[in-house]
């Protein structure tokens, strides 16, 4: 068949707008703040074989995991997949990126012919096992952690399976989670009905042909890319600290990175060994990982689609801290991004000095749960706003600050001050940017920020989970690290605030006006400080995001 | 004889309509002033006069009213060119306005940029004070901290001042009582609140809202008082109106207390346009689009009421005030053609703009730009753009597709010209998807009504690929911004936030919040803009929700039920709303609702004029044929030679046959192969889908229509 190239483009924006308008309505339905404030989700159309079409990534970590997903499920059911059918999933022991991120598929047929498939897959506020919203420290075995869904119909043929349902339901704690998936299936129907009009537009061979034609012009420019790339063999490594079971227990994350002309190779087979706790990737999770860190050093307006991942091969060997073996825990795996992305940064740096960046803040955070005095109710509340630090700086560019983790970039919202101190007991006593906390150079790291927060409310539980509070995050040639993490608390009738000495940890029973402290730190520093534009050192110590002492030692500064 | 005037001053023209009280209309178009758009204005005023064949003394002391849309606040913030701005806060919030939740719209982009603030960090101050979530005071406020802020802002030269602090939505005295001292103490500053702007829930938006105000503020009082001045000296003793981003218009002394309500003053008035076309030809629903240079602006009408959101954006600064939902993407006639690395041909969103423009004006433009391949393939008239006021350049046309684009597509560049046709239209057709199936709405059941210079000629294609059987193109569709401002009402929006759910709620506060707020309303509307009291009309809104949602539902309430606390009709309401929007209700579930904010639209019904081209003799279609021309026919995918009627003769009535192209002055009307075309009796074109209306389309009021044309 001739191909069209404008019709090609045609199929581009229009598979894009399918998965947008999907991502619009999960944010509108969905009712945990982790999906409809911090848009923890992606959504995403594939072709029969389960080939990526589009995605929307709101926050890219549980993104490549999808179409893995997909052919798993393709695989499972072979000819028994029906118009109607819809199937759920979150086992990270057959491509799941992490237990709490469950996904919907919804097969899309043309006629009596298979021609694509829907998915939905979100964050869900709570998945079962030993701890409310999912994230337990002291998890061994995926059991502590999660009820495991490997693929399985909700609805056949269009006909819900009840007995699934409540199976599935009775297993989790909260009520808001079925409303959240029924969104996810209204997502993908939404998607299926989309496609479907546009295959039954174009005929199933110019839809088949030019999908095709499709990957393969992106597959280039994604070829292209690499290209760029002198060949070689790259390494690179970084540290992740605490397994959340032996104290100053450390692992390494190495990166080995082969180019070769068109083909890019990621092996990270030298990595440490799994862990004993619950700090360990998945397959999924560590490819995408990979692939996001690699998106953020190519150019941005390469499509979504297969033939973008195509030319990425990617080595995780299971049985490492990347990709753990059954039954581990694995919960903390979507947060060994920041790892993976600095072991490539690093790699590639000597390579390709102007397309990475230093190093990016790497994510600690809190979840806090407890009764809220004024509804009598129990509340469940990730605080996204203290957790944002700054990204580092690039050739040319300084760092973003109050960005947050380079697994989201972005993508994740703080929660609203007025909102949060509606939906929540607490008070926000400080949340602004932390001066000195970008990491000096001639391109200043992202700023950190500092959260002061007045817990109220008895018996306020307090899950500790991250990293960053041990090593300082590096600058690149000649630029400075930043400040480390940090989380304090100040009870009441003390005086001095206390640091939370592990990063992974989970404190009972905080009582009532105790005072919650964090850093989140900033992004690294590019290039030597005292190459630092003077117009621009002189805006940011007029601004009081660099201080004067700073200025004068470290960017040297001379006195007016 | 008593007149009323509309102007749209555009980046490129000043844009006017003038109705006289019999009903005679003359339509517009003068160059912009950009460096004081008000000689523009009064340049427009002076040429109408001339027109209307009346001494300029004489026409302006018949003017009865001058609707004004301007740009003033848009390119300000477009440009950055607002006023040097502070801003006070709480204690411990002095960076909320910079971190914008801390999102960045390019995940992948690590080139990317923050927006820079309306007020620099510098600037912004904090001083200590707080007030809980329930409204209670935790630190109490003492003005005194002012003193040394004041001080800065003094030193610094600020010109203009937002404050801002945490629950004000809740209790606003120190809100109040921080800018009742700045007032007095900073003489000749604009001095603004978020109490005063938007007194509602979630403090990012107020925040952002309130710097908005604050930053346009100063530059749009100039502005009205440079113009109010200008008006004075030539002795005009009417009213002078301006639009608002709501489609409604206000005097300006209005506008000064407010400023960020115009910020999309020039754009809101095509969707009122709209909505009173449609009406004219009996649709309830409607949608318009308007195809600048850069831009491509989309917006519905439903029930004959513009819609109305509150999640805007400009330049990337958010504004939560109520304003007409309104999409722009990057397509107009100056959106350029370019090659992806993978090989494809795209279209914009960068566009030559006015200058240096495309290759075809001959003003130093050398990328190929989308107006160049609407010559190439025939749409255009070279000698006939603008009247014949600009000459088009075809072969610089063609040479530039060529070089640019054709030979590395290996196409020709017939071809590539009516590849970059397509993406456009497929682009725009994407954002007209989003104003209404990503709503919830069904585009083929609206009239599409196609307004600006380059849309008629694209629209046949966007309503194919939407499956919109027909389209409008107004008489007035060149100047449609201007013709809408004459028929938008006197509208004030009041927001209060009462965050509670129903179960608790007070019924006594709940009734006593909108009174307040109808008196606030009725004051201005009466005692400032003079209306009767016989023609206002008042609509209340509630921003409810499911226990448990997120995002909340603006729901249009019955003010009888609400006078009367009749509950049980508003929850009715919520749940079918909550069903249309979103494909479920909860009603069987019998879930709870919750109450966020309420608000109120307070509306003056003003006098509604009906254009009127004129009422001279018609004539026969076939005697309006100027020429025979190739154009692209994109059914057949090739070229061929259709009619060329001229569309400035009275062909009044006349059914035109598709394909062919219908050439005015200001505007062409592109008929493609499957499409026909009915003249009104006004001079609008309705072209449609021959096969979806067998026989010819109808119009649905009794309107005289020459069957033998």
């Amino acid at each position: 068949m001739k191909i069209d190239k404008i019709l090609v483009s045609i199929f581009q924006r229009a598979f894009k707008s399918i998965t947008d308008e999907m991502s619009i309505s999960l944010t509108k339905t969905t009712r945990s703040p982790i999906l409809c404030e911090a848009k923890d989700f992606v959504t995403g159309l594939y072709d029969a074989k389960g080939q990526m079409l589009e995605q929307t990534e709101n926050l890219p970590i549980l993104s490549f995991s999808l179409g893995p997903v997909c052919r798993v499920i393709i695989e499972q059911y072979g000819d028994d997949i029906h118009e109607g059918d819809v199937i759920i999933h979150n086992d990270v022991f057959s491509m799941g990126n992490q237990n709490n991120d469950v996904a919907i598929f919804k097969p899309i047929f043309h006629g009596k012919v298979l021609v694509g498939w829907s998915a939905a897959k979100g964050h869900q506020a709570d998945i079962g096992g030993a701890v409310q919203g999912g994230y337990n420290p002291n998890a061994t075995e995926v059991w502590q952690e999660a009820i495991r869904i490997p693929a399985v119909k909700l609805f056949e043929k269009g006909n819900l399976r009840k007995d699934v349902w409540n199976l599935i339901f009775a297993n989790i704690r909260l009520q808001m989670v079925p409303e959240d998936i029924k969104a996810q299936i209204g997502a993908c129907t939404l998607g299926e009905r989309r496609l479907q009009t546009f295959v039954a537009k174009y005929g199933l061979e110019v839809f088949d042909a030019h999908k095709q034609a499709l990957f393969d012009s992106t597959e280039k420019m994604m070829q292209s890319e690499i290209r760029n790339i002198p060949n070689g063999v790259y390494e690179g490594e970084s540290m992740v600290y605490y397994d959340g079971k032996h104290k100053g227990s450390k692992f390494v994350i190495r990166s080995k990175i082969t180019v070769k002309n068109e083909d890019i190779i990621f092996d990270f087979s030298n990595s440490s060994p799994q862990t004993k706790g619950f700090v360990n990737g998945t397959y999924t999770s560590s490819c995408s990982a990979i692939t996001l860190t690699f998106l953020q050093m190519v150019n941005p307006n390469i499509p979504h689609n297969e033939g973008m991942i195509k030319p990425l091969k990617y080595i995780v060997p299971e049985g490492t801290i990347l990709n753990a073996s059954y039954p581990a825990a694995t919960t903390f795996g979507n947060h060994l991004c920041p790892q993976v992305a600095d072991s490539i940064f690093k790699a590639l740096g000597p390579a390709v000095p102007d397309r990475i960046t230093a190093g990016w803040n790497h994510l600690l955070c809190s979840l806090f749960t407890g009764n809220h005095p004024r509804t009598g109710k129990k509340y469940v509340d990730i605080c996204f706003l203290g957790l944002k630090g700054g990204s580092g700086a690039m050739k040319g560019d300084d760092g973003y600050d109050h960005i947050g983790m380079i697994d989201a970039s972005g993508g994740v919202l703080d929660q609203d001050y007025e909102m949060y101190e509606q939906q929540t007991p607490h008070l926000i006593l400080q949340h602004e940017y932390l001066c000195d906390s970008g990491g000096a150079g001639q391109w200043r790291g992202g700023l950190g920020t500092e959260t002061k927060i007045l817990l109220r409310g008895d018996d306020t539980t307090m899950v500790v989970f991250g990293d960053g509070d041990i090593e300082p995050n590096y600058g690149l040639f000649g630029g400075k690290g930043s400040v480390l993490n940090k989380i304090e608390l100040k009870y009441p009738g003390k005086s001095g605030r206390k640091l939370v000495p592990l990063n992974k940890d989970m404190i009972h029973g905080i009582p009532d006006g105790t005072t919650y402290y964090q850093v989140a730190g900033g992004g690294g520093g590019y290039g030597q400080p005292g190459l630092r534009d003077r117009e621009k050192l002189l805006t940011d110590v007029k601004n009081e995001v660099v201080s004067a002492k700073a200025a004068k030692s470290i960017y040297g500064l001379k006195q007016k | 004889m008593k007149y009323n005037v509309g102007i749209d001053i555009g980046g490129t023209f000043t844009d006017l309509i003038c109705v006289s009280s019999e009903g005679k209309t003359i339509v517009h178009k003068t160059l912009s002033t950009p460096q004081d758009s008000s000689i523009g204005f009064l340049n427009g005023i002076r040429e109408i006069a001339e027109m209307a064949g009346v001494p300029f003394g004489k026409f302006v002391a018949a003017i009865d009213t001058i609707v004004h849309g301007t740009t003033v606040a848009t390119n300000a913030l477009l440009t950055l060119r607002g006023a040097k701005t502070a801003l006070i806060t709480t204690k411990g919030f002095r960076d909320a306005l910079e971190m914008r939740r801390g999102i960045r719209e390019e995940q992948f982009n690590n080139h990317y940029h923050n927006v820079t603030p309306l007020a620099p960090r510098h600037l912004r101050f904090t001083v200590d004070e707080r007030i809980d979530s329930e409204g209670k005071v935790l630190k109490e406020f003492d003005e005194q901290e002012l003193l040394p802020v004041i001080e800065k802002i003094k030193a610094e030269k600020v010109e203009s001042v937002a404050v801002c602090f945490m629950n004000s939505y809740k209790n606003a005295t120190h809100e109040l009582k921080a800018v009742k001292f700045l007032r007095k103490k900073l003489k000749g500053l604009f001095v603004t609140s978020s109490c005063e702007v938007l007194p509602s829930i979630r403090f990012y938006e107020r925040v952002s809202t309130t710097a908005v105000s604050a930053f346009v503020g100063p530059i749009v009082a100039k502005y009205l008082d440079n113009l109010t001045h200008k008006l004075d000296s030539i002795n005009f003793k009417g009213t002078l109106l301006i639009m608002q981003s709501n489609g409604g218009v206000v005097v300006p002394e209005q506008v000064k207390k407010n400023p960020a309500v115009t910020v999309l003053s020039g754009p809101a008035a095509a969707p009122t346009a709209g909505a009173y076309y449609s009406k004219l030809l009996g649709f309830k629903n409607c949608i318009t689009v308007d195809m600048g240079g850069t831009s491509f602006d989309a917006a519905i009408v439903i029930d004959n009421e513009c819609v109305t959101s509150t999640e805007g954006n400009i330049n990337r600064y958010r504004i939560a005030l109520p304003s007409l939902d309104i999409i722009t993407i990057g397509a107009g006639g100056g959106s350029i053609g370019w090659i992806n690395d993978g090989g494809l041909l795209q279209m914009g969103p960068q566009s030559a703009g006015a200058l240096p423009g495309p290759v075809c004006y001959s003003r130093g433009g050398k990328i190929p730009a989308c107006t160049d391949a609407d010559l190439i393939l025939g749409y255009l008239n070279p000698d006939f753009f603008a009247g014949g006021k600009l000459k088009l350049d075809k072969e610089a046309a063609h040479q530039s597709i060529q070089n640019e684009l054709a030979d590395k597509l290996g196409l020709s560049v017939l071809e590539t010209a009516a590849g970059m046709y397509r993406i456009i239209n497929s682009n725009m057709a994407q954002g007209v998807r989003e104003i209404s199936v990503e709503r919830g709405y069904d585009p083929r059941e609206f009239l599409f009504i196609v307004a600006g210079g380059a849309g008629s000629i694209h629209s046949s294609e966007i309503c194919k690929e939407l499956e919109i059987p027909m389209f409008l193109v107004p008489n007035v569709s060149s100047i449609f911004c201007a013709a809408g401002m004459l028929l938008g009402d006197l509208k004030h929006d009041y927001i209060r936030s009462y965050f509670t759910s129903f179960k608790n709620m007070d019924r006594k506060k709940f009734i006593a919040l909108f009174e307040e707020m109808k008196k606030e309303g009725m004051k201005a509307l009466i005692e400032e803009e003079g209306v009767s009291p016989e023609k206002i009309t008042i609509q209340p809104v509630l921003d409810l929700r499911y226990v448990g949602q997120y995002h909340e539902v603006q729901l249009e309430a019955n003010l009888d039920d609400i006078i009367n606390y009749r509950l049980e009709n508003i929850f009715d309401l919520f749940h079918k709303e909550h069903n249309r929007q979103f494909g479920y209700s909860l009603k069987e579930e019998q879930t709870e609702m919750e109450l966020i904010n309420l608000r109120l639209r307070v509306i003056g019904r003003k006098e509604r004029p009906e254009f009127n081209a004129g009422k001279s003799t018609p004539v026969t279609a076939k005697s309006a044929i100027k020429e025979q021309r190739s154009v692209y026919i994109p059914e057949l995918n090739e070229m061929k030679k259709v009619p060329v009627y001229d569309g400035d003769k009275p062909i009044y009535g006349a059914r035109i046959k598709g394909p062919c192209v219908i050439e005015k002055i200001t505007t062409s009307v592109f008929v493609s192969e499957a499409y026909d075309c009915l003249v009104d009796d006004l001079g609008s074109f309705i072209v449609y889908e021959r096969e979806k209306f067998p026989g010819g389309y109808k119009l649905k009021k009794n309107k005289k229509v020459d069957e033998n044309r």
